[in-house]
């Protein structure tokens, strides 16, 4: 079992990427704002993030998980979980 | 409660150009065995896509269809509409002379208008530029193309409408039509819908999450989404007096409509919107609640569709909801057709006898609540006097027709 980290570049490219679509810079998300209630993401582009990820990362990721994605900390493991990276923890 | 006066308008002819089948009686027949007309995509390269069956019609022949219409030069929504007009008229024993001398027209409902037309001049533009646009497609691409289409065909010189409201385009389609007829505007009109199935309406489900992969089970507890589909449908409305005169067979009574927006979210529905659609379409019918002895569901499959919906009957008939089908279990969505292939589904069961089912149904989902009758599996044997044909739409689009048995 590979034990690699989340790394600081993938956690770079997620944020660039999260930004991008919410229209902000990189340096206003923090892990844990909201991107509904601090951003004022909409449903639309919640799933704009979902078909960012898969496609920039060529990982697929269910629908359902899609909930979990509502700050830059719930993209991080939704996106560790499903590339195989492990997260910080773990 | 008051009827709406006017002339009485009466459905005398038919027409289908579905999965199931071409023409009304193989559509119905399909409808009642509860069949599947859903197949693995051969509309687009469905290479890269986790979902890969929709609801296409594979044996349409235009050429021996249409009469007028030359098929190189229509996009498949034209064609489909033009085909489905053309059945309904043959259908309807009317003379061509009658079509072309009278005050007859056409309004068709679509929601992707000629979609894979436009698929393929996308194409043509990503790989070669604006330089590799075949003009003769871009001739095909204007969606008001799509009722003028059903004009040409058929030699008709009043009204030709193409109404884009989306999923519930038909009902909207049919009640315009109704009105031309009943005030006396027009004596002959053809209301319905076409769509065509594209690459670009199943990617977009897919990602809403809204696409079901195999199977789309309306109201079941299993649900998970819709099926793309398409095809034409048409049916042809007539006053009643001049249908009894020629001695036409006549399928059933359009009673009234209702529209109205929730105009509220962009693809969420509202149940106190589509509650107050229902009564509208009551009022304009002059019945009741207790008079609907059938609904023929909007019942897309999704989680969100079927819930709301039956949340909105509920609210309107309280406790004693109505046998409530969805066809879509069997032809997918139809889009812009969908809900012209439901009141095809409604005329069908009222001249008939039946009630058309939901036919992947398995078990309901408990969260419905108590005595949700969707009629599983086959269709059942029965005699409904009047059915309510619902039409939902993205936008909050929503539009319920309610058409009566006349015998």
């Amino acid at each position: 079992m590979s034990q690699a980290t989340i790394t600081a570049q993938h956690r770079r490219q997620l944020r660039d990427l999260v930004a991008d679509v919410l229209e902000l810079e990189p340096g206003d998300l923090t892990e844990t704002s909201s991107f509904v209630d601090e951003h004022g993401a909409d449903s639309l582009q919640a799933i704009e993030i979902l078909a960012r990820l898969e496609r920039d990362l060529g990982v697929l990721i269910p629908q359902e998980d899609a909930s979990e994605m509502t700050t830059l900390a719930g993209v991080y493991a939704v996106v560790a979980r499903h590339a195989g990276w492990a997260t910080a923890h773990g | 409660m008051a009827e709406p006066t006017g002339r009485r308008v009466v459905v005398t002819g038919l027409g289908a150009v579905s999965s199931l089948g071409i023409g009304a009686p193989a559509f119905t027949a399909g409808i009642r065995a509860g069949r599947s007309g859903v197949s693995r995509i051969r509309g687009f390269d469905t290479t890269g896509f986790p979902h890969t069956v929709a609801g296409e019609v594979h044996d349409f022949a235009p050429r021996r269809l249409l009469r007028r219409l030359d098929p190189d030069e229509w996009g498949r929504s034209s064609l489909f509409a033009a085909g489905a007009a053309r059945l309904a008229v043959a259908d309807a024993g009317v003379r061509p002379a009658e079509l072309s001398a009278g005050n007859a027209g056409s309004a068709i409902g679509t929601t992707s208008g000629e979609s894979a037309v436009i698929e393929r001049l996308t194409a043509q533009w990503v790989e070669g530029g604006f330089k590799e646009l075949d003009p003769a497609l871009v001739r095909q691409v204007p969606a008001n193309r799509i009722a003028a289409a059903v004009n040409r065909e058929l030699g008709l010189t009043g009204d030709a409408q193409t109404i884009a409201t989306a999923c519930s385009a038909s009902n909207y389609a049919l009640g315009y039509a109704y009105d031309m007829v009943r005030t006396g505007e027009a004596d002959l009109m053809i209301g319905g819908g076409a769509d065509s199935v594209n690459r670009w309406a199943h990617a977009g489900f897919y990602r809403l999450g809204a696409l079901a992969e195999q199977v789309c089970r309306p109201f079941d507890v299993d649900r998970t989404g819709i099926l793309t589909a398409e095809g034409g449908v048409a049916l042809l409305l007539e006053e009643h007096d001049h249908a009894i005169a020629r001695g036409a067979r006549v399928y059933a009574e359009v009673l009234g409509y209702g529209v109205n927006c929730d105009a509220l979210h962009p693809v969420a529905p509202d149940p106190g919107r589509i509650a107050e659609c229902i009564r509208a379409a009551h009022r304009n019918a002059g019945v009741g609640p207790d008079d609907i002895d059938y609904i023929c569901a909007h019942g897309t499959g999704t989680p969100t569709n079927d819930a709301t919906e039956i949340q909105a009957v509920r609210e309107v008939f309280g406790d004693r909801i109505p046998p409530i089908s969805s066809i879509k279990s069997m032809i997918g969505h139809t889009m812009g057709a969908a809900s012209g292939f439901g009141a095809l589904a409604c005329c069908m069961a009222l001249y008939e006898g039946f009630l058309p089912p939901t036919a992947t149904l398995a078990e309901v989902d408990p969260r419905l609540g108590d005595g949700v009758d969707c009629v599983p599996g086959r269709a059942r044997a029965a005699r409904p006097r009047i059915a309510q044909n619902h039409g939902f739409a993205f936008g909050g689009n929503n539009a319920i027709v309610i058409l009566r048995r006349m015998s």
